[in-house]
């Protein structure tokens, strides 16, 4: 099973690599390709995770306990739409806005939905809140 | 202030339930099967591009292929940032390397998180047409995706054991988090579930209409003339609307023939209701009406069957023409549309006159046609 995978992935990658040589060859701004590829772990690893980190640590320290997870996930959500509406927002490199294509009005949509998932945290950790008001499991764990 | 000294964490310092490995491999699975999907779409959509070979009927064929292609992707994001979280402390481990398979393994995790991102973060900027780089983003997309799908493969075959072992032991069973940590494993889980759903959601109007309502990031409206978005209008391609002296030239072996737009509005109108399906994922099916493909060929002198080059007034740009398949030119459902729904086209869908065919790629349904040229097949 093991040796299939391992095979299977060699082969992709070996053609992946071709395929990349075939690219550098024939392409403009091939280099740019690779600037991409090697900064989009960088960026990750050295400013999304460490971001996520010190929120996660920030939200263990300051958030009453039964608000902790509803906070965190809140954020974690915050976070993912506000990346997935950067291409919307963020157009300096955008073709001209076409007739019903990225034509919408993205900031209120953004702030629409960061609504519905603050709203969402709130019910959770409130509820959460009387839960844990009635077991007394919350003060245990603080 | 403590007075500690700020260090570089290790990876002892990650203590959330996040980083256990049964989180990791679920986590894992789900990744890999979006991946999955997108890599097996996106050779689709390559094989569609292409032409020759990618079937006609049914004719939502590549709306559905690319749509899938799309809302993978976008799942694929929070999945990709929740997995890269859950091994995040390994990136601290030390020592850096202890021997060389470990140095290989470490080494092929790097080309696996730089293409995989490459993929996600590439794709989610095209769907919004957002042309932040320099490069062609169809073949460094492509060059990427088998880059990405083969070290994920080599991946888990390294950590199949581990895989196992994670996927075995069940994931709940703690009655918290763990001492400084916010989630337990199924919570954390929950939680990327959650994610993925609302980022399928927030964007999917774009593939599903259904969703439009509720897709707030969704990067196509209904705001299209004649109901379909345009994805290059008359303006940005250059094109004004013609004045009588526009012909449509049909080239076949058997002869060459110009049509007026009075001519082709007389000629028998086929009616078909197909699908315009771009590669950025989003769809509209809409009624149009012209004269099929294969008639216009017949009146020239040709017989339909052999591959079509289409070409349009457009001066400049990639898609300025489009090589229309055999089998598709034989289509009886492939027109050169006149009207869409009850009026004549919009210039910015193609006046005088468009190609839509079955089953095919948005961008090769090639707007402003003024030349049908039989090639050799």
């Amino acid at each position: 099973m093991r040796a299939v995978f391992a095979l299977a992935g060699v082969a992709a990658l070996a053609w992946g690599g071709w395929l990349a040589l075939e690219f550098a060859l024939g392409a403009r701004n091939w280099a740019q390709v690779l600037v991409w590829l090697v900064g989009a772990p960088l960026v990750h690893d050295l400013v999304v995770a460490p971001a996520v980190g010190l929120t996660g640590l920030a939200v263990a320290r300051v958030v009453p306990v039964a608000w902790r997870a509803p906070v965190a996930l809140g954020a974690a959500l915050s976070g993912l739409l506000a990346l997935l509406a950067v291409p919307l927002l963020w157009r300096p490199f955008g073709v001209a806005t076409n007739p019903g294509l990225h034509d919408r009005d993205y900031v209120t949509g953004l702030a629409v939905a960061l609504g519905v998932v603050w709203l969402g945290v709130a019910v959770a950790g409130l509820t959460a809140g009387v839960t844990a008001g009635l077991t007394g499991r919350g003060r245990r764990e603080q | 202030m403590t007075g500690r000294k700020l260090r570089p964490p290790a990876e002892r310092d990650f203590r959330g339930a996040a980083h256990d490995q049964r989180v990791t491999a679920r986590i894992g699975l789900w990744l890999g099967i979006a991946f999955g999907i997108c890599f097996l779409t996106g050779l689709l959509s390559q094989l569609a591009r292409a032409g020759s070979g990618w079937p006609t009927s049914p004719v939502d064929l590549y709306r559905v292929t690319q749509g899938a292609h799309v809302v993978a992707g976008v799942a694929a994001i929070p999945l990709l940032l929740a997995k890269l979280w859950s091994v995040y402390p390994k990136l601290f481990a030390r020592p850096l390397v202890r021997s060389l398979p470990h140095a290989i393994e470490r080494g092929s995790i790097l080309v696996l998180s730089g293409a995989a991102l490459f993929e996600v973060v590439t794709g989610l900027f095209n769907v919004a047409q957002n042309y932040v780089w320099g490069f062609g983003f169809p073949a460094a997309h492509h060059v990427a995706g088998w880059l990405a799908i083969g070290s994920v493969l080599v991946h888990v075959a390294v950590k199949l054991p581990v895989i196992r072992r994670g996927l075995t032991r069940g994931d709940g069973g703690e009655r918290s988090a763990p001492p400084g940590g916010i989630l337990t494993r199924r919570g954390f889980l929950r939680g990327t579930g959650l994610a993925t759903g609302v980022a399928v959601v927030a964007t999917a109007g774009a593939a599903v209409p259904l969703l439009r309502p509720v897709s707030p990031l969704s990067w196509r409206s209904d705001r299209g003339p004649q109901g379909v978005p345009v994805n290059r209008t008359a303006r940005a391609a250059g094109v004004r609307a013609v004045d009588d002296s526009w012909r449509l030239t049909v080239v076949t072996p058997g002869g060459t023939r110009a049509f007026s737009l009075a001519e082709l509005r007389a000629l028998p109108q086929t009616s078909a209701s197909l699908p315009i399906a771009c590669v950025e994922g989003w769809n509209q099916s809409a009624s149009w009406t012209g004269v099929p493909v294969a008639d216009l060929l017949r009146l020239a002198g040709g017989a339909p069957g052999s591959p079509v080059r289409v070409r349009s007034l457009e001066r400049r740009g990639a898609y300025r023409s489009s090589l229309l398949p055999g089998a598709h030119a034989a289509d009886p459902a492939t027109l050169l549309a006149l009207r869409l729904g009850d009026e004549p086209l919009a210039l910015d869908h193609g006046y005088p006159c468009r190609l839509i065919a079955p089953s095919r790629p948005g961008v090769t349904q090639t707007k402003w046609v003024t030349r049908l040229e039989v090639e050799p097949r």
